[in-house]
């Protein structure tokens, strides 16, 4: 009741406001113009053709042809896309003709939260990436397009595995424990992104992506907005950026197709990955590791002939398990499209199937898409649309990371001397009760599932009438239906499940999401220099996720492998969770002769997140923008120069549906009885992080527009951080989560593009752009140590907090370590032998948080032939290896093995300088200690993450058949790496974290493709 | 202009009809569907004996089941000297080895899953219920339980992570802290020992009077735990005539008896025994697996830990106890070998689908009887302690001779009767340290020349307070050493 009248109260005042901004305003006095529109290629059909300051407008027909109503002293717009807009001010004359000709990057339009803008008008701060960028890239998912594409945006790949997940962060980490991934937008929803998986799929959100449902080559443009001036208006779920996803759609004109086919191969994109030991190798370990235990070389000997079988030969095996366990790669894509219209319908539809067959045996990736989206202008008024994209993908998965079965992890931890297969032609399992349970990482990939199909549906619907001119309401109903089934399935003969007889676990997550709104647009007209529009909406959404989950043990025949042939259900385990947003939200822009901008913005949301005394939150934002051109025209080679900037606040609503409340669990049982216990303490004064956003920009072209430049000052001020804060663990808990945290992100970005050679036949452009980052904490009441990190009032989010490592006493082959002096910091001058005797400090100022990182990229035409290269890189991380304890632990974990690198470069002669320890089953004292910086890599790298060479096959050499278009292109993509560390051990491209977990490393891919219009 | 104004009433109308289709009272107002809010629980029986159920969960411990479903019996025995780590060790590595520290995970789950276990016994304990007459016993004795749970833990927070009572005189050194209220902000500084036993007493005390309906079995916790526990509590702090009172009760009143010889080492597997008094029961939707505490040991297990040949020694042919081994060609080093090779412990050894389901004792009755012969040789009263010796000694091994030693050898008898009967069941740290003893691993000790030999008083003979606590409560004392 209180929500309505605050609405209808609201409701009330808007409409005050249109009724005297219209009376103010209103005009009119009338004739008929005519005329043709065309470009240097003919005419145009579909061009729009409005009255400045009013919604009146008309497109031309298949000939190009219009017919409007205007008064003398009228102002027509003439505007399409991806053409200059043009302005006739209509004089005694019955026609205007007019030739159109292709616009600049400034008038381009662009797609903003709910509505649309141009670079020259808008105040805010964006990322444009356009449907070509997309296209070179041969993966699942659209986000690794916009790896190095823009500034502001840090883009990494969690896991290499085909249809894994990309992590992006917009500006820096704004986040210590709430999500810190944009929100995605696509044609106005907001839908579902990240990980839905309820098993172990996913390997820790990882390897999982909803996104993959949708087809790349469907989007017509990516924007991502950055500053509060354009992410204010999505209010509690603005913090983190938004990323606006907008599907293409058809336009007038003859029925267009086009019909791409892509196949590629793929191997590991990084030259540097580890590679584990050969039997000698590893034989003259195990000896070694024995002897240093005190174990006499006849009794080391002796262990080493029983444990491990020899081959027909009588020799030991010799597996590679690295070779054994992976392929070449296989990616293949086959897109087909349709669009066109009539002038009162549009239509575009697509059907698509995306394949990859990954690195690893029996890790694969395949999708079907389709999608038709469709506008008809019903009469003069009433206009609907309706969007629909049906996508289905199945995912067949590994085991990643830091367990017995993950294969970049066993690769090096197998012992060579373990055959692949047994005398009976099976995976070989026979080593399971003195061999890490008798896991066959090849086996692992034949024998046992991992398996995901999803299935989504998006449906965006809009209709809007036109009430009179400039004034429009609009409703939208869009639906995002998501269904995902899970299978894992471990055989009971070796591996994880041999003690159980085998384990089947079967999961299936189904999610409704429904979004409402309802908006009101109004620009008033005639208002001279004055340009303005007015918006305002109510928004509603509700997410409804239901989990259903069972597990079962004891498979009486290998080939029964589902949970209903069980011996022994083991769990059943369901969940509902839902959440809810409402919300109500306006907008004002307004601009004094496209010289002056201002634009503000307002949103209040209400959330089931949040305690009852929480649950509202209000967001705002001002811009301004100042168009200089006219200013400086005497300065030749300034063709246009705009200074623009923004303040506003956002929130961050991105954690558990429940966060707030006091709760008791029930997921416990005792002699077949159910059970409860306390499990959250309850805080209702939980609310949303809140962020101030300030951001200054200047836009400029010169000469010619052939240099563009766009810089960018930003600060992220995000406050009320969501912490789990730590208690003492006597209360029965180990944290409550609370708003404590205050941090700031500041950085610039700088994005250049130079045209170096326009002529009619060649052009060559390049374009750079670049991102500093400082990341500081700057309140926290207590550090709180996080893994390799600590969070510290007045450092950076990501500073690695380690045990310092000193190297090897080349006496006796002992890890050494520093001392710690009484400031914290490492005293170079001493170390020991004994860890327990230094302790964990802060690396100098090494953290996970790069200095810099962008990308820069190359554009070359000749003729027929382009050529596309993009590079991307990150400056001054840090990478660490997490498992190193394990795989580099110097005998650690009895008896398995190792690197090659650890081999090679292993302590073994007293006065030998090494950089690893010596090698002792059961491992040195504390040689491994976690975490520690033996462990610790410089990340910086540059690596050519795509190139594209494509040539245009002249069409009439295909006669008169209709085809308009014949492209043939080779792509290429992360074929070229460098690296600052050339002992990296792992691929460079690493999680947000820094943190390296042997998850499947990434590919290089080259592939040929031909795309075909006609 | 009246037209206009018309339409756009209208359409605002359209436009406000269609918002409010989804602005219902209570869009917002969702509700967890998996759990149960603060205020709407503990309001009825069912909700207090669902919550005790829970305390009983809690004991088994959380994801590390660090308490008596592993840790909570591993860590005293793997850094005594019946047990020797095997090469590929990885968990309790660093307590075996003398060489852990406070970042470490085992002291720190051990500390939290206690604590755990107290803010459960605390809610219950502190909630006003007026369950009616016909359930005013019942509900008494879920109150019962509750508090002899929350003795139970902070005794064993004590033997964790304080140096033992005997240590000073009055026992006035640094116990643990004591909570017996939740309030999420409180960061209590540590109570001396003699605090802490004082509040285990009490609220072993209270077990005895609230808990007045039978026991359902062994898995619940019961009168006769109760004083079981007393008995062992009293031992440690050599109030030898309460430890023997509190025994000789248990023995006498509640019909507990030893099973026999054959069917001894089913105890383990079966569970709930004649002479089970308190234990945890597992099942299979418990689904510990190897996680177990018999995964620790078995082949088919992890396998981290062995039987030492000081156990081994400990013990004459045809003990019964000598027989719940397996042998493991793989095995190499300094362990127990017997007759057929290197042992391996068998004392929970389902496998297949009920591995990990043997129930684990928390005590049962051929403790209290080694409670009392301890007791008993303390207070001069050798004939008592021998026949105590006696019972648990020739249960094992009908065909040994009666022990005849006397004085400072019957307490040699009395202190290996309980190495070699409590095996594994984790005792033995507590037992050298509370005796004032020093550890010697005397057989085959190569592999970590540096753990051999501790003597008394140690500092390592007690875990670390763990990172967790110090980094969130400044009031909190570290152990010295440390």
């Amino acid at each position: 009741m209180n929500n309505q009248l605050k609405l209808s109260l609201f409701m009330k005042n808007i409409y005050l406001l249109l009724i005297s901004l219209m009376t103010t305003f209103y005009g009119f006095s009338q004739k008929t113009i005519n005329g043709t529109v065309s470009d240097d290629q003919g005419p145009l059909p579909g061009a729009t053709i409005i009255i400045q300051g009013s919604s009146t407008g008309v497109t031309t027909d298949f000939d190009g042809n219009y017919s409007i109503e205007a008064s003398e002293g009228d102002v027509l717009e003439f505007s399409y896309i991806g053409m200059e807009g043009q302005t006739v001010t209509v004089g005694s004359q019955d026609t205007i003709d007019v030739v159109m000709a292709s616009s600049t990057e400034l008038q381009e339009v662009i797609v903003t939260g709910y509505g649309t803008s141009s670079r020259e008008k808008f105040t805010g701060a964006v990322a444009v990436i356009s449907a070509e960028t997309l296209e070179m890239q041969p993966s699942a998912t659209f986000q690794s397009a916009l790896q190095g594409a823009a500034p502001g945006l840090q883009v990494v790949s969690n896991d290499g595995a085909p249809g894994a997940g990309i992590s992006i962060r917009v500006r820096g980490i704004g986040s210590i424990s709430s999500s810190n991934e944009p929100l995605y937008v696509i044609d106005g929803m907001p839908i579902t992104s990240g990980s839905l998986s309820t098993t172990d799929f996913s390997n820790g959100g990882r390897s999982s992506n909803v996104l993959g449902s949708i087809n790349p080559n469907d989007i017509e443009s990516l924007v991502v907005l950055k500053d509060a001036a354009s992410t204010a208006i999505y209010g509690s779920r603005g913090a983190n950026g938004v990323v606006l996803i907008t599907t293409k759609s058809g336009k007038a004109g003859d029925p267009k197709f086009t019909l791409r086919a892509r196949y590629g191969t793929q191997e590991f994109a990084y030259d540097g990955i580890l590679r584990g030991l050969n039997s000698t190798q590893y034989k003259q370990l195990h000896y070694e590791g024995y002897i240093a235990r005190g174990t006499s070389p006849d009794a080391a000997r002796e262990l080493f002939a029983n444990q491990f079988p020899l081959n027909d030969a009588g020799q030991n095996y010799n597996t590679i398990w690295l070779d054994e366990m992976t392929q070449t790669g296989v990616v293949q894509e086959y897109d087909f499209s349709f669009s066109g219209g009539s002038e009162k319908v549009t239509y575009f539809g697509s059907a698509n199937y995306f394949d990859n067959d990954g690195m690893v045996k029996n890790n694969k990736f395949e999708r079907f898409s389709s999608r038709l989206n469709i506008d008809a202008q019903l009469t003069d008024r009433f206009k609907v649309s309706n969007n629909v994209n049906i996508s289905t993908f199945d995912q067949r998965g590994i085991t990643d990371g830091t367990r017995w079965q993950a294969p970049f992890y066993l690769a090096y931890l197998m012992a060579p001397t373990v055959p692949v297969y047994d005398q009976f032609g099976r995976f070989y399992g026979d080593h399971k009760n003195f061999f890490m349970g008798g896991n066959n990482p090849v086996g692992h990939l034949y024998d046992d599932r991992r398996e995901l199909s999803q299935m989504r549906l998006t449906d965006v619907f809009e209709v809007s009438y036109e009430i009179m001119e400039g004034l429009t309401i609009k409703s939208d109903w869009s639906f995002d239906l998501l269904k995902v089934d899970e299978y894992l399935y471990q055989n009971g003969r070796y591996g994880d499940g041999r003690r159980i007889g085998g384990y089947a676990n079967e999961g299936g997550i189904s999610q409704t999401n429904w979004l409402g709104t309802q908006s009101i647009q109004f620009t008033p007209q005639d208002t001279g220099n004055h340009n303005m529009n007015f918006f305002a909406a109510y928004e509603a959404q509700k997410v409804m996720t239901r989990t259903i989950e069972l597990t079962g043990e004891g498979f009486s025949h290998p080939d029964l492998k589902y949970a209903a042939s069980a011996a022994n259900p083991t769990t059943a385990y369901s969940a509902r969770s839902d959440y809810a947003f409402q919300s109500y939200f306006a907008r004002a822009n307004y601009d004094y002769n496209s010289e002056y901008f201002l634009s503000m913005s307002f949103r209040r949301d209400g959330s089931s997140r949040f305690g009852p005394d929480q649950r509202w939150g209000t967001f705002g934002s001002i811009g301004v923008g100042w168009n200089m051109t006219r200013l400086i025209e005497s300065v030749a080679f300034v063709d246009f120069l705009k200074l623009r900037g923004s303040f506003g606040t956002t929130g961050n609503a991105g954690i558990g549906n429940f966060d707030w409340a006091g709760l008791w669990g029930f997921t416990r049982d005792y002699d077949g009885n159910p059970g409860a216990a306390p499990s959250q303490v309850s805080n209702n004064l939980l609310t949303w992080e809140s962020q101030e956003n300030f951001n200054i920009g200047i836009d400029a072209t010169f000469l010619n527009n052939r240099i563009t430049l766009n810089a960018e000052y930003f600060e992220r001020l995000s406050s009320d951080l969501l912490l789990d804060r730590p208690l003492s663990l006597t209360t029965g808990f180990t944290s409550v989560a609370q708003n404590i945290g205050d941090m700031k992100n500041s950085g610039i970005e700088i994005d250049l593009g130079i045209d170096i050679i326009q002529t009619s036949e060649a052009f060559l452009g390049v374009n750079f752009n670049t991102t500093t980052l400082k990341n500081e904490i700057t309140y926290l009441p207590e550090p709180i140590v996080v893994s390799t990190k600590k969070r510290e009032q007045g450092r950076d989010f990501q500073e690695y907090f380690l045990f310092p490592w000193a190297g090897v006493d080349p006496a006796n082959g002992d890890p050494l370590w520093y001392l710690v002096n009484s400031d914290g910091t490492i005293n170079y001058n001493s170390t020991t032998n004994r860890v327990g005797e230094t302790e964990r400090v802060y690396m100098e100022g090494k953290s996970a948080t790069p200095d810099f990182y962008g990308g820069f990229n190359l554009n070359a035409s000749y003729k027929d032939f382009s050529l596309g290269m993009t590079f991307n890189y990150s400056f001054g991380n840090y990478l660490y290896f997490n498992p190193g304890w394990v795989i580099h632990g110097d005998g650690r974990f009895t008896p398995r093995s190792t690197t090659t690198y650890a081999f090679n470069n292993r302590w073994t002669t007293p006065g030998q300088a090494a950089e690893f320890p010596k090698h002792r089953w059961g491992g040195n004292q504390s040689s491994n200690q976690r975490p520690n910086s033996r462990y610790l890599y410089e990340g910086d790298y540059v690596r050519l993450k795509s190139l594209n060479l494509s040539y245009d096959v002249p069409t009439d050499l295909f006669g008169n058949i209709g085809i308009n278009q014949f492209k043939v292109y080779l792509d290429m993509n992360n074929i070229w790496t460098w690296t600052k560390a050339d002992n990296l051990p792992f691929d460079p491209d690493q999680a947000i974290d820094g943190i390296y977990n042997t998850m499947t490393p990434l590919s290089k891919t080259t592939s040929l493709g031909v795309t075909i219009g006609f | 202009m009246n037209k206009m104004k018309n339409i756009l009433q209208r359409s605002f109308l359209l436009v406000l009809s269609i918002s409010l289709i989804s602005c219902a009272d209570d869009f917002l107002d969702l509700q967890p569907q998996q759990n149960i809010s603060n205020e709407a629980f503990l309001q009825t029986f069912d909700d207090f004996n669902t919550a005790v159920l829970g305390l009983h969960d809690q004991l088994q411990g959380g994801g590390n089941a660090a308490l008596y479903g592993r840790y909570t019996l591993l860590v005293p025995d793997v850094m005594g000297e019946d047990v020797k780590q095997n090469a590929s060790a990885n968990r309790a590595k660093e307590w075996a080895e003398y060489n852990g520290s406070e970042t470490d995970f085992i002291p720190e789950d051990i500390w939290r899953e206690f604590y755990e276990a107290i803010n459960i016994a605390n809610s219950v304990i502190n909630s006003e219920f007026d369950a009616g007459a016909d359930l005013a016993a019942d509900l008494n004795t879920l109150k019962g339980q509750a508090y002899g749970i929350r003795g139970l833990a902070y005794f064993m927070l004590c033997n964790f992570y304080a140096q033992p009572y005997s240590f000073s005189a009055g026992a006035g050194h640094a116990g643990v802290p004591i909570v017996l209220e939740f309030d999420f902000q409180n960061k209590p500084a540590r109570s001396t020992v003699s605090e802490v036993y004082a509040q285990v007493i009490s609220d072993l005390n209270q077990a005895v009077t609230l808990i007045t309906t039978s026991q359902k079995n062994a898995g619940y916790f019961s009168k006769a735990a109760a004083e079981a526990l007393l008995s062992r509590v009293y031992l440690y702090m050599e109030d030898w005539s309460n430890a023997e009172a509190k025994a000789t009760s248990v023995i006498n009143n509640y019909g507990y008896s030893l099973v026999s010889r054959d069917l001894y080492p089913t105890q383990f597997i079966d569970g709930l025994s004649s002479e089970a008094i308190f234990e945890m029961i597992y099942n299979t939707t418990d689904n510990t697996g190897s996680n177990h505490i018999g995964g620790m040991y078995k082949v088919t297990g992890y396998g981290d830990y062995l039987p030492s040949n000081d156990w081994y020694a400990l013990m004459e042919d045809g003990d019964i106890r000598r027989t719940m081994i397996t042998y493991d060609s793989n095995l190499i080093g300094d362990f127990a070998k017997a007759p057929l090779g290197p042992a391996r412990v068998d004392k929970w050894p389902s496998e297949g689908p009920l591995n990990g389901t043997d129930n684990v004792s928390v005590i049962r009755l051929s403790e209290v009887y080694l409670n009392r012969a301890e007791a008993r040789a303390n207070l001069g009263n050798d004939a008592g302690a021998q026949a105590d010796v006696d019972i648990i000694r020739q249960r094992a091994n009908p065909g040994i001779a009666a022990v005849t030693a006397t004085g400072a050898a019957l307490m040699t008898e009395v202190y290996n009767e309980r190495r070699a009967e409590l095996a594994f069941e984790g005792h033995r740290i507590f037992d050298i340290n509370r005796r004032k003893q020093s550890l010697a691993r005397v057989l085959d000790c190569t592999s970590v020349p540096e753990a051999c030999n501790l003597s008394y008083p140690n500092n390592l003979f007690i875990l670390p307070i763990p990172d967790g606590e110090v980094n969130s409560n400044e009031e909190i004392a570290q152990n010295p050493g440390y």
